[in-house]
């Protein structure tokens, strides 16, 4: 182990421009032909994800411009939410090439992303027992009795 | 035998001399920034959840947002929000693009994309300052609505009918949740068009470099790959605001 770690050759690679460590990483497919199949094939690949992320944007405009007040909150929510997840999801995958990582890369930058699940649950479960004791505590004069508004 | 040829394996992967995730330096620690920042957002969007939770009544997005430039008075709610979104996705499309072209070490074409992805992200800041600007004349701030005498007239055209003449409404409630609902949507498009400020800033300096021919001394266009890591993230912020402020 030692004999590797001082081995000259490898020595260099921390000095100084660190590209070296990463050959044919950083260049891609650097000098190679825009035109060539696999090229198109990438950029077909962009412009489908974006006209599906158009198509869904739309959709959810037309629900909150006219449907989500006659529909149940749940629902209403259920549906932003799953819809915001999966145009999240196309723009990290695609957009930001995380689809094309190694799998370990993946894994080290999402997971910590795991505890939004506990954060969002316990906050929100905090807001609302905040409005109950607030209705129901005699001391606060029933100032904040919830109104249904359905949005 | 197979045993020690797989331990060779995985020594050889993190002994040095190589990138274990096989991305560089840069690239991971955009990446470990960009989660750090969405943790940032992630903060200000659930404790807007959690105080609107907390909140009796709640202004109507559909009331708030309804004007668009040079239509005066018309009611056009979500139109212009939906105009933002889209020049943003736009130019997400215009960035990747960009990578793209630096992948296959094309100067013409990122010269070309990356305009394109200013531009677009000028054409946002102008929206976000037009739609701000149309708020505040409203009397809509930071800090706004904190008088409990104001009159109930001066905040109920953010609400919806049914909200508004249901007899339990009281007016207190009512003027809370508009300074809430405003100090939350100042503090977080506030804090995302200044992504989006200093992502434009960076993009700049890029394109710059792109036509002094710096990217192609060095023989990469990672530096594009970076930038677009992080107007990518501007952009995956923004499907989050338009949800929680516009559509939920």
């Amino acid at each position: 182990m030692s004999q590797l770690n001082n081995e000259s050759s490898t020595q260099h690679l921390y000095e100084g421009d660190q590209s070296a460590l990463y050959s044919g990483l950083m260049n891609h497919h650097f000098g190679h032909d825009l035109k060539s199949e696999g090229s198109k094939k990438q950029v077909g690949r962009i412009w489908k994800v974006f006209w599906f992320l158009l198509a869904i944007t739309i959709a959810e405009v037309i629900v909150g411009m006219f449907f989500s007040h006659s529909m149940p909150k749940a629902l209403v929510a259920t549906f932003f939410l799953g819809l915001t997840l999966l145009k999240a999801g196309y723009i990290v995958s695609v957009f930001m090439h995380l689809g094309d990582e190694l799998k370990n890369f993946m894994i080290a930058v999402l997971i910590p992303l795991v505890l939004f699940i506990w954060f969002i649950i316990a906050f929100l479960y905090d807001g609302g027992f905040w409005l109950d004791m607030n209705n129901t505590s005699p001391n606060r004069n029933n100032t904040t009795q919830v109104i249904e508004s359905h949005s | 035998m197979a045993q020690a040829t797989a331990a060779n394996a995985e020594r050889k992967v993190w002994s040095g001399g190589r990138s274990p995730f096989n991305v560089s330096y840069g690239k991971m620690m955009m990446w470990f920034f960009l989660l750090s920042d969405a943790f940032t957002f992630g903060s200000f969007l659930i404790s807007y959840g959690t105080t609107r939770f907390f909140s009796a009544v709640w202004p109507d997005p559909n009331k708030v947002f309804h004007a668009f430039p040079f239509m005066g008075e018309a009611n056009l709610p979500l139109l212009f929000v939906s105009l933002m979104t889209f020049i943003l996705i736009m130019s997400s499309v215009t960035m990747v693009l960009a990578v793209h072209a630096g992948h296959y070490g094309d100067r013409k074409g990122v010269i070309k994309w990356l305009l394109f992805t200013i531009i677009g992200g000028i054409c946002f800041l102008s929206c976000q300052a037009w739609e701000w600007t149309h708020l505040s004349h409203q009397g809509a701030w930071w800090g706004s609505f904190t008088d409990i005498n104001t009159a109930k007239e001066t905040f109920e055209h953010f609400f919806n009918s049914k909200t508004i003449d249901n007899p339990a409404f009281k007016t207190g409630a009512g003027l809370q949740a508009t300074h809430d609902f405003y100090n939350y949507f100042f503090t977080i498009t506030g804090f995302h068009g200044g992504h989006v400020l200093s992502g434009v800033v960076f993009l700049i300096i890029a394109l710059i470099n792109t036509v002094n021919g710096t990217y192609d001394k060095r023989g990469h266009y990672e530096m594009i790959e970076k930038i677009g890591l992080y107007w990518h993230f501007v952009d995956l912020v923004w499907v989050f605001v338009f949800t929680c402020f516009y559509l939920l």
